[in-house]
């Protein structure tokens, strides 16, 4: 482990984006918000209301990023712990004050690094994690009760960093990070049945917030993933819609486990996306707070106001960029970050300008940092809450996302969101959309620079990030001796309580953690959930399971 | 001659997959291999598996496979999906579902398209079954497309139709299609978990019971399943097999052995004399005659009848 | 009526069947489910395999279900290596007259590599859906 470098994570402090200006470029000075003569007046304190008030249209606090700056993150992920380690190190030292980890495929998949058929892949495109020794490796020093570390990763995320806080010694309710545990988002984008059946995906993710929200309250649950779902093909209305219909689903049921809907929003936050219509972005993150806020007060009855003020973590979208001239994706996200803060998200993380292209070069990493401190520092993009409230065409255009989502939740809802899934309305619903745009591509109506006007004649080939492979190498010789020498019967008895909590019915995620601790891998720790709900322990069917699950 | 069949009779698989090819096109080349794979058939125990679309049929049959297999029994699939009537083209997708089965060399799934076909079978659905049936494939499972005629179709061709139907959708019970009770051998309710299942299920075995007794005295059984969980399927393979057993009595099966080669004749003729038809409408008819009947002095009546003169 | 009678005659020609599926652990499918259906538009018949087949089954089901041609979409970096694999497998079973085409995420740096291997057609980034279905119907067989 690289010591040295222990302090870097030691002054995230410090490294915070701060509001550096209140005063204009050219020196006016700006208040807070700005707001209609008389906000009692009816229509406004209904629909909109001040920044901070219900129904949190204009944004979820008073003075927006005034009181609390939006948080920069950059996401990072590669090879071996020891290289995703280093690459964190390089995004602190540029700046980025948020710790997000991106795992590769398998890891996501619950597939561990030695699967016979996925050699290639392993670490290729995000950091390979498949014990909690590994977590620990990578965050070597970190305090997992002061540093918040975010995963783009589902459900073993929590089960896997709350090992490595146990076997620190530490109590699960000081646990600090987020990760994002919506399953149905991955069984509707790739995954397939296969390997997230729908019912045992949405019991996974209802398990794990019920769980943590139990225990661990102070981590945040990026619920429900509307990133992917949006970049599997939907519309602005289409991602409230569906997100909705996850969150009332998923409510539902943890209300029917004993939960109180003000025990488990506050530590809700919404994954979105920021595509590159500017206006439509704009609205569809205040439709989203109003239609949000209404639904946890009217519908589920929330009283505590952290509950109905929705917070939301953004991430540029990957497929608005091109791969023809990779540098005008520093102009998309450079707005697409825009239209992130005019609609008052509380994290942002561009896309680098080559994410088209491959995992990010270093370069490209650094300059979408940049960008955002561009966007703080001389945009002035932070000044004031909902800077495009009150405009004629943001309000109608607000009004218009809202009403589509209802009515297409509307439709979701009374098919049944799980029957929807399963029976592929939702997948055709997506599909549709897809082939529209490409028709409408294809035909040049809609017109995207380098795709199908204006691609530039030959260049040369975009480089690309390529990183030694060593490592990695030596991370799957590590992770197959520790599989030899780890305590046997510790390791099967955890195992087997696993198997035997989730066979029953119960709730899992407590004898995950135990797991975990006893050094079982992430396919090990899945596959005997996977078993015990009547699955094949190997989605892909090449492995049959390391043990005998019953006593 | 018989340079496929020979391959075929080998167990040659890319030779199989070619004959289907041609078999699906209709070339004259595919008839005298066609017609020795047939003498070598017979054995094999042929089953159709219907009901309307997102019933699950493709996920039944890879659950079927699955158990099939475990009593080591080959099984080749011909998984039937709709062509574009517009474009001809078409996406096959049932094979998805049955990936778990892609390494196994006791496993052939080919799938076909309807290729405009009357009836939602692929014309081309019994010339398969005498493919896989003289490679020595213990069972062949033919999943149709589950609109339309290909409901009944299916009866020709196989000895054990099995129906899906599922209580999704908002469907009411009475809404199962008139006429499908008719042609089931075994009834599955799947999604069995959805509202209405049961009730489904009930008002299924009620209606059966209230009917004559069939002639082959069979007793449909109607079964509750969840075929995505893999659950009820032990007794759909019971069910199965209880129909198989039936039929191996002597009077059954030479009647079902009739109505396989009257299906498959049918089906044979019906694409030649459509095909003819069709030569005879290009070739035959002259500009005049179209011209006539489309100013309307004369009517597709008498030209019809004139056409048909020179098919006699 | 003469286009009537072009019409009838069309029915004639042979259709391409087209295998279309991903490998490995990738799930960005959009893509290839996209172009499935246009491709089906076009009149070509798909054979689809979605996601995570394993190189042994994708090589099986090109024979099995007399493709004539097979292609694959990837969006992870692998690819050249899954490609490899393919390749290898498709010729041990005798099936590498059948040709393979590529889109997805393809860099440059790696088409003469493809090629090399027997690669038929490549379609990366920003490729043109009229090049990828021209392509498709010009690898019909005769039958």
């Amino acid at each position: 482990m690289n010591d040295q470098s222990t302090p870097i994570f030691g002054n995230l402090d410090e490294l915070e984006v701060k509001l550096s200006r209140t005063k204009s470029w050219g020196g006016l000075e700006t208040e807070a918000s700005y707001g209609p003569a008389d906000p009692q007046e009816p229509t406004y304190a209904k629909k909109l209301g001040d920044p901070g008030q219900f129904p949190f249209t204009r944004g979820a606090y008073p003075k927006m990023y005034r009181s609390r700056m939006w948080t920069l993150r950059n996401i990072v992920g590669y090879g071996a712990p020891e290289d995703t380690r280093e690459g964190l190190e390089m995004v602190l030292a540029s700046g980025g004050n948020g710790i997000n980890i991106v795992v590769d495929p398998l890891t996501t998949q619950s597939i561990d690094p030695d699967h016979p058929a996925f050699g290639p892949e392993v670490g290729l495109e995000g950091c390979s994690l498949p014990t909690s020794r590994d977590i620990d490796r990578l965050l070597h020093g970190v305090d997992l009760s002061k540093v918040d570390t975010a995963w783009h990763w589902a459900a073993m995320a929590y089960p896997m960093v709350a090992a490595v806080h146990v076997m620190r010694g530490q109590p699960l309710a000081t646990l600090q990070g987020s990760n994002m545990p919506d399953m149905l988002q991955e069984t509707l984008c790739g995954w397939g049945e296969r390997l997230v059946p729908t019912m045992l995906g949405h019991r996974t993710t209802v398990d794990e917030i019920e769980y943590s929200v139990r225990n661990s309250p102070r981590w945040a649950l990026g619920m429900p993933q509307a990133y992917d779902l949006r970049e599997r093909g939907l519309t602005p209305a289409g991602e409230i819609a569906l997100g909705m219909a996850f969150i009332n689903k998923t409510m539902e049921d943890l209300i029917e486990r004993g939960l109180h809907v003000d025990e488990v929003a506050p530590s809700l936050a919404w994954v979105s996306t920021s595509d590159i219509d500017f206006f439509e972005e704009v609205a569809k993150f205040r439709a989203l707070r109003r239609y949000w806020a209404t639904t946890m007060r009217d519908r589920f009855g929330a009283q505590d106001a952290r509950s109905m003020r929705l917070r939301i973590a953004c991430h540029t979208s990957g497929k608005s960029l091109v791969y023809k001239q990779p540098l005008n994706n520093l102009t998309r996200t450079a707005i697409q970050g825009f239209a992130a803060l005019c609609g008052g998200v509380q994290s942002l993380e561009a896309c680098t300008f080559d994410e088209p292209v491959c995992v990010p070069t270093h370069e490209a990493r650094d300059l979408a940092i940049r960008q955002q401190q561009i966007l703080a520092n001389e945009v002035g993009a932070a000044r004031v809450a909902d800077p495009l409230g009150g405009s004629w065409y943001v309000e109608a255009l607000t009004d218009a996302v809202e009403a589509e989502a209802v009515a297409m939740l509307a439709r979701i809802e009374q098919i049944g969101l799980l029957t929807a899934i399963t029976n592929g309305t939702i997948e055709r619903m997506m599909d549709e959309h897809n082939l529209l745009v490409q028709r409408e591509l294809d035909e040049g109506e809609r017109i995207m620079v380098g795709v199908n006007r204006f691609v530039p004649d030959e260049e040369p080939a975009p480089t690309r990030f390529t990183f030694d492979r060593t490592n990695t190498e030596k991370h799957v010789r590590r992770f197959i001796e520790l599989k030899q020498t780890r305590d046997r019967t510790r390791w099967r008895d955890a195992l087997r309580t696993v198997y035997a909590v989730a066979r029953s019915g119960g709730n899992p995620i407590g004898p995950m953690i135990d797991a975990f601790v006893a050094d079982a891998s992430v396919a090990e720790v899945w596959g005997a959930v996977r078993v015990a709900h009547g699955y094949s322990y190997d989605p892909y069917n090449a492995l049959e399971a390391p043990l005998d699950y019953a006593n | 001659m018989g340079s496929l069949a020979d391959a075929i009779l080998a167990g040659d698989r890319r030779a199989a997959g070619r004959l289907i090819s041609l078999a699906e096109s209709r070339t004259s080349d595919a008839r005298d291999e066609l017609e020795i794979l047939y003498r070598h058939g017979g054995h094999a125990r042929t089953i159709g598996v219907t009901g309307p679309p997102g019933a699950g049929k493709s996920t039944l049959v890879d659950g079927l496979i699955a158990r099939l297999r475990a009593r080591g029994l080959t099984v080749a699939v011909a998984a039937v999906d709709p062509s574009s009537p517009y474009s001809r083209g078409a996406v096959l997708g049932d094979r998805v579902r049955m990936m778990r089965h892609a390494d196994d060399a006791g496993v052939l799934v080919r799938s076909m398209a309807t290729r405009g076909a009357l009836g939602g079978l692929s014309a081309a659905t019994g010339d398969a079954i005498t493919i896989f049936d003289a490679m020595g494939f213990d069972i062949v499972i033919v999943e149709t497309v589950g609109v339309g005629q290909s409901e009944v179709d299916i009866v020709g061709h196989t000895e054990a139709v099995l129906l899906l139907q599922t209580a999704l959708g908002g469907d009411d019970v009475q809404a199962i299609k008139a006429g499908v009770l008719e042609i089931a051998d075994i009834m599955v309710v799947n999604k069995k978990s959805a509202p209405g299942s049961d009730r489904m299920a009930r008002f299924l075995r009620e209606s059966l019971h209230d009917r004559p007794l069939r002639p082959d005295a069979w007793t449909i059984p109607v079964l509750l399943a969840e075929a995505s969980e893999e659950t009820g399927l032990d007794e759909v393979i019971d069910a199965l097999f209880g129909r198989l057993d039936h039929n191996r009595q002597d009077t059954h099966m030479s009647a079902i052995r009739r109505r396989q080669a009257a299906a498959h004749l049918t089906a044979l003729a019906d694409v030649e004399i459509r095909t003819l038809m069709r030569r005879l409408i290009a070739g035959q008819t002259r500009p005049e005659a179209w011209q006539a009947v489309l100013e309307r002095r004369s009517g597709p009546y008498s030209l019809a009848a004139r056409l048909f003169e020179q098919l006699r | 009526m003469q286009t009537d009678f072009q019409a009838e005659q069309a029915e004639d020609q042979p259709i391409v069947r087209c295998l279309l599926g991903m490998l490995g652990t990738d799930v960005h499918s959009k893509g290839i489910r996209t172009i499935a259906q246009l491709l089906r538009e076009a009149g070509v018949e798909v054979i689809y395999l979605g996601e995570h087949n394993s190189v042994q089954g994708m090589a099986r089901a090109a024979i099995d279900e007399d493709a004539d041609l097979v292609g694959l979409s990837f969006s992870s970096a692998a690819y050249v290596e899954y490609t490899r694999q393919l390749v290898a497998e498709m010729k041990r079973i005798g099936a590498d007259d059948i040709p393979v085409m590529l889109g997805g995420i393809i860099h440059p740096d790696d088409h003469q590599a493809l090629y090399d291997m027997g690669v038929r057609g490549i379609f990366g980034a920003g490729s043109k859906t009229a090049d990828i279905i021209a392509f498709v119907r010009s690898m019909g067989r005769p039958r």
